[in-house]
């Protein structure tokens, strides 16, 4: 939390000339930019993601149990990476373009029509393909755990069976896609190295330039926290969405008949959801093997297994302790009704909105002065400095990872703990068993499976994390994904394949298993 | 008169496992059915292929609403929306993104804006609701849920109306007034209803005719008062628990038959329905017992021995168990009541008096 | 349970101390805007030779506000960078302390260094102008980019990236910020595509036929030629030299500097005084096909074959110093949008 506040505090002294003079120029593009990014991507991510849940939770389609979890694999793929791919793809000097023109006799740009990727709409589409699975995911589960008995009387009162879906399942289900739409939005505002690829200019681009560029801290804060106000309005705009519908099911739409497609129907709604998977996952995959197959080589495997230990090593940290921070203020809140309860978690949901360089920049400001404390301390002690025990050591990584992935820890351990019946609390008193034994061996074995999907959720998204460990990372410090973005930033991406596999398979941990709970239940 | 509702040699089968069977009903326009059977016996599963939530497999259901006949065959099933049925659920199943008023008109599609707001105003004036027409669902109490389930079900005029356990949320001291105040609604409105319930006592308040159901089947359908006095099995005896249970024996004697028992011999003409045992080829039968049946009897030694008293305005009720134990005529819960106070543990005798016993094979 | 996870939380932070860095003497801690692999060769070399262990973070962005936030208790001795202006941001911070020795002196021409010997240029590299080869040899000047013909011919990576911005730089530097402005429209007009990509990435648009010229850095032309697949694209083109009859070609560098707060000084120097060393130098030029700056030492045989060139004699200090100006200008042409 402190690092944001440091953040905001240190964009009060901003500079008003260089201000004016981005708003003079390019910063109103930079916002219409990032403003149609998130809107675009968001409708893209509903257009695929809604569609599929329903198809996936309502339809007899076949091999819907295999598409049920292979239209999650997307989540496993970074979003840079698949940026990468795909533009490099699809870029006019990509392979689909030579063989285009090698086939067609075209010459030039000018000989045909084919569409720019390097555009917002490019942009837009790709980075949707990656992240419309939380719509999907979110969206299902919501249908599925419908009350069946609410369709039913929808049935009775003279609504067809698309009828029902269209004015009860689907309003029923909106809390659950406007949360979803709300955790893609923030992501895609957040992101930077993936719109890079893409040429488009976004807020987080001016928030590079006033840095890097201008060198103008407090104006990079600034601008950073009028990305914050988005993502708050995001939020804001997601909760009133939910307000007024508290109405929990009981009893789980799990046996409902599926609706029967017809043959035209059928082909159309596999072509759609094998498209998804294509798109999102089969493709990118595809493609990475097939360099990795092309450049692997053996010592190539001995680096990977150095770099791979390192990302493991701080995507468990990060992993288990934002879980165990998650716990334990769940547990609190619930255990401590009070009306200040909701705030800490609420806040800790912005972390997930902050680009990771910004995050960097304010562990920065505030590890640095604090490590100067330690060490002055220390001297004054007359003990031998420590150096940079904070800012300048892995723990500044697994900080920044906490702060940025704690919303998703806490998101996961709150559903859980929600699921846990209140009577549950005061059960163990009742039979003489004091607060702190109870939650161990009441609670904690209830939350056993959130507590591994909150922890495999951080993980992946710790593995995958790019800029704060790019900029936080003590000496001889390489992850996968450093690695990787250091080889596509040279364009070389085919010797950093296997890699980016390896990224991609431990991201399919989590699927897998969550795949696996479900089918168990 | 033609029935409004017929049902015919009906069977549900889900996932290869019978789950009704051979289900027979009619009922006239305007009559209440309840449904009772112990949990687990499909009468849930009767209601949800009524509605056409399931489909029956085999068997057909006709449902007459004056002006056309609604025919739901195999070969026809028409899906829910299309057989003028409407439900009340036990949970009510009110959709929580709608207001009050929205609940009530989602099913007037086919009326105008006009006449829609017209049915409302009625259904909202006849269920005392006009105060809460703009609140959501969550923001209603138990009570007031059920009358805008009811109040929805009803606004499309449904030819029949299914109710699922609807008084079982319901607290216990307003449950009886509300059965009335809804039976009362219904006459009224001259709306026939199937209802379903484990609560015998609900159906006495609520129905004109009962419907027993044991495991898929309908065991016995008749008014309330003709089941009580006649029922047709062991089952319906036991769940309408019409009283305690009596292992007797047969035992032939020179010329004639006797029971015996182990609180004394029964000659079969004291037996109303002798005639339907009479042919069995078990040995085993029970005996419907009412508390009325036994006295304290003085020339017989002790044979029973309390178990149990608890006190009820008809006196001490007792719950006897057979002092000997290692027979199959062994029994215990039996009950009888006395104003007399007796000592828990105290050994007492007793016998049968009494003509119109009923006798089950068990 | 309650003591598992107690002993699992102790094992954790037990294990995260376990990372805490403890530096020892014999190590020089080195800041990179290098890539690793360019520089590894360098530094095991060097450790080969004195012992000395090199630690070295690479980081593009946000290198030097770490270095400023961790002040005097910063672990970086060295610091790599690709381009002038970085080499000035830390300057002008305040992040650097003087560093002299005789090797130093002797290897760098004073043009190549600091005036306060904060810094030391290690190779030189030509902002190139690369054209198709079926347009035949043409002599460019930087100014040709504004003319007309060159209408949806010009093919450019980001505006805002260092190597661009320099050349910006210098182009107010000759020219002046309102006529600088003029030429960035105008080149902006004039090009194919949105600024996208790398410098690679526009030499493969001319061998694609989608644009006829580009800029880019010299060393990306040798590094094109040497990888297989890349090699087509650098086939396609000329490197050209421009403004050679005139001012020069604009150049940049790769440099070296002393962190103020370094740590391991003497070893900081030792690695120092060998980057400037012939040996280093060949082997620093070598590896990434740049030119060293230590005169006597030559350039690869693959660079030597581009030939001589004249280069802008404009100080790298004054690039450097309008470095602000061109960013704002590069925002006025909208260039990037």
């Amino acid at each position: 939390m402190a690092p944001i506040v440091v953040m905001l505090f240190a964009s009060i002294n901003v500079s008003s000339d260089l201000f004016a003079h981005l708003w003079s120029t390019v910063l109103p593009e930079y916002i219409r930019n990032t403003l149609g990014l998130g809107i675009l991507v968001a409708l893209l991510s509903l257009c695929f993601g809604v569609p599929a849940a329903a198809i996936i939770s309502q339809t007899n389609i076949v091999m819907g149990k295999q598409l049920r979890w292979l239209l999650m694999l997307p989540l496993a793929m970074p979003a840079y990476l698949v940026a990468y791919l795909y533009t490099d793809l699809f870029d006019y000097a990509g392979p689909v373009q030579r063989v285009l023109r090698a086939w067609f006799d075209w010459h030039s740009p000018n000989d045909y029509y084919f569409f720019d990727i390097r555009t917002l709409g490019g942009a837009a589409i790709v980075i949707a393909f990656v992240l419309f699975p939380y719509v999907y995911m979110l969206t299902r589960t919501a249908l599925e755990q419908q009350d069946r008995n609410l369709l039913r009387a929808s049935r009775l009162l003279g609504c067809t069976e698309r009828q029902s879906f269209y004015q009860i399942a689907l309003p029923l289900a909106r809390p659950a896609i406007a949360v979803s739409l709300a955790l893609v939005t923030m992501e895609t505002l957040a992101d930077f190295a993936t719109v890079q690829y893409f040429a488009v200019n976004t807020l987080t681009t001016a928030i590079y330039d006033t840095w890097l560029g201008y060198g103008d801290f407090a104006a990079a804060n600034a601008l950073a926290s009028v990305l914050m106000l988005f993502i708050l309005f995001v939020v804001v705009a997601e909760q009133r969405a939910r307000a007024g519908q508290r109405h929990q099911s009981s009893r789980p739409n799990t046996e409902h008949q599926r609706k029967q497609l017809s043959l035209i129907q059928q082909i159309l709604a596999s072509m759609f959801c094998w498209f998804l998977v294509f798109a999102g996952f089969l493709l990118p995959i595809i493609l990475l093997l097939n360099m990795a197959i092309d450049y692997a080589d053996y010592q190539q495997f001995t680096a990977l297994i150095e770099t791979g230990k390192n990302s493991i090593k701080i995507a468990t940290y990060s992993a288990t302790i934002a879980t165990l921070i998650a716990l334990t203020l769940a547990l609190f809140q619930r255990l401590h009704q009070s009306r200040g309860r909701m705030i800490p978690v609420q806040i800790s949901g912005f972390g997930y909105a902050i680009p990771g360089t910004v995050l960097a920049m304010a562990m920065l400001a505030t590890f640095g002065p604090l490590d100067h404390v330690i060490n002055d301390v220390a001297k004054a002690f007359d003990f031998k400095a420590p150096g940079l025990i904070l800012s300048g050591t892995v723990f500044a990584i697994v900080f920044a990872f906490i702060v940025r992935f704690s919303a998703i820890a806490n998101g996961t351990i709150n559903a859980g703990i929600g699921q846990i019946p209140k009577s549950l609390d005061l059960a163990p008193a009742s039979l003489g068993v004091k607060t702190l034994p109870a939650l161990f061996r009441v609670h904690l074995p209830l939350l056993k499976s959130s507590i591994l999907v909150a922890w495999l959720l951080v993980f992946v998204e710790a593995m995958k994390e790019l800029p704060a460990v790019l900029l936080l990372r003590p000496f001889n410090f390489e992850t996968l994904s450093t690695q990787i973005y250091q080889l596509i930033s040279d364009e070389r991406l085919e010797q950093g394949a296997l890699g980016a596999i390896l990224i991609v398979l431990f991201g399919l941990l989590p699927i897998i298993f969550l795949n696996r709970q479900k089918d168990s239940k | 008169m033609t029935p409004l509702i017929t049902i015919e040699n009906l069977a549900v089968e889900l996932q290869s496992k019978l789950i009704l069977s051979q289900v027979d009903l009619s009922l006239s326009k305007g009559e209440i059915l309840g449904l009772v059977g112990p949990s687990g016996c499909g009468k849930t599963t009767l209601l949800s292929t009524l509605a056409g939530f399931i489909g029956q497999s085999t068997g057909s259901i006709e449902i007459n609403t004056g002006d056309k006949l609604i025919k739901i065959t195999l070969d026809d099933m028409l899906p829910p929306e299309q057989r003028n049925i409407g439900m009340i659920f036990q949970d009510y199943a009110l959709f929580p993104h709608l207001t009050v008023t929205e609940n009530i008109c989602f099913g007037l599609k086919k009326i105008t804006k006009v006449e829609q707001a017209q049915r409302c105003e009625e259904l909202l004036t006849l269920l005392e609701l006009n105060e809460l027409a703009q609140r959501y669902p969550h923001q209603l109490s138990g009570g007031q849920q059920q009358r805008v389930a009811i109040a929805r079900a009803l606004a499309p005029q449904p030819s029949l109306l299914l109710l699922d356990e609807p008084f079982s949320n319901i607290d216990a001291r307003l449950r009886n007034e509300l059965m009335i105040e809804i039976r009362q609604l219904l006459k009224r409105l001259e709306i026939t209803a199937i209802f379903v319930t484990h609560n015998k006592d609900e159906v006495f308040t609520f129905a004109d005719k009962i419907a027993v159901m044991h495991q898929g089947q309908v065991l016995q359908v008749g008014a309330p008062a003709l089941v009580c006095q006649q029922p047709n099995s062991w089952q319906v005896a036991d769940f309408l628990q019409l009283g305690s249970w009596l292992p007797v024996m047969f035992s032939a004697t020179e010329n004639s038959l006797a029971l015996s028992s182990l609180i004394g011999a029964l000659a079969p003409h004291r037996i109303k329905n002798i005639g339907a045992c009479k042919n069995a080829v078990l040995t085993n039968f029970q005996l419907l017992v009412k508390p009325s049946d036994i006295v304290l009897s003085s020339h017989e030694a002790n044979n029973v021995i309390i178990e149990h008293i608890g006190v009820t305005e008809q006196g001490y009720h007792y719950l006897l168990s057979s002092l000997e134990q290692n027979t199959t005529l062994a029994f215990s819960q039996l009950s009888f009541y006395s104003q007399e106070l007796f000592m828990l543990g105290a050994e007492l005798a007793i016998q049968l008096k009494g003509e119109h016993f009923l006798l089950y094979p068990t | 349970m309650l003591n598992k996870i107690w002993f699992s939380t102790l094992v954790f932070v037990a294990l995260i101390g376990a990372n805490f860095n403890t530096l020892a003497n014999d190590e020089v801690n080195v800041y990179s805007y290098r890539q690793p692999f360019l520089v590894k060769p360098l530094f095991d070399e060097f450790s080969k030779e004195t012992g000395i262990k090199v630690n070295v973070v690479f980081a593009k962005k946000g290198m030097a506000e770490r270095l400023a936030r961790e002040g005097e208790y910063s672990p970086a001795d060295i610091l790599l960078t690709t381009d002038i202006s970085r080499l000035i941001e830390l300057h002008d911070k305040g992040l650097l302390q003087p560093a002299t020795s005789s090797e130093m002196t002797a290897a760098i021409p004073a043009q190549f260094k600091a005036s306060d010997d904060t810094w030391y240029a290690l190779t030189t590299r030509v902002r190139n102008i690369y054209s198709a080869k079926r347009l035949g040899k043409i002599a460019f000047n930087y100014e040709d980019l504004a003319d007309d013909k060159w209408q949806g011919k010009i093919c450019t990576r980001s505006g805002k990236h260092p190597y661009n911005v320099a050349l910006v730089a210098s182009m107010i530097a000759e020219h002046g910020e309102a006529d600088t402005l003029t030429w960035l429209q105008k080149v902006k007009a004039n090009l194919a595509r949105k600024p996208q990509g790398s410098d690679r990435a526009q030499v493969q648009a001319i061998h694609q036929n989608l644009c006829d010229i580009s800029l880019g850095n010299s060393y990306y032309f040798g590094n094109m030629l040497k990888d297989e697949k890349q090699k087509v694209w650098a086939d396609a083109v000329y490197i050209n030299f421009p403004n050679q009859n005139n001012r020069g070609a604009h150049i940049n560098i790769s440099g070296m500097a002393m962190a103020k707060y370094a740590p391991n000084k003497t070893n900081a120097l030792a690695l120092m005084n060998f980057l400037v060393s012939e040996e280093a130098q060949e082997m620093y030029a070598e590896t990434n096909m740049e030119y060293p700056v230590r005169p006597g030492v030559k350039a690869s045989k693959l660079v030597a074959s581009w030939g001589e060139f004249k280069a802008d004699a404009l100080s790298l200090e004054t690039i450097a110093k309008q470095r602000k100006a061109a960013l704002i200008l590069l925002d006025k042409a909208q260039f990037d949008l």
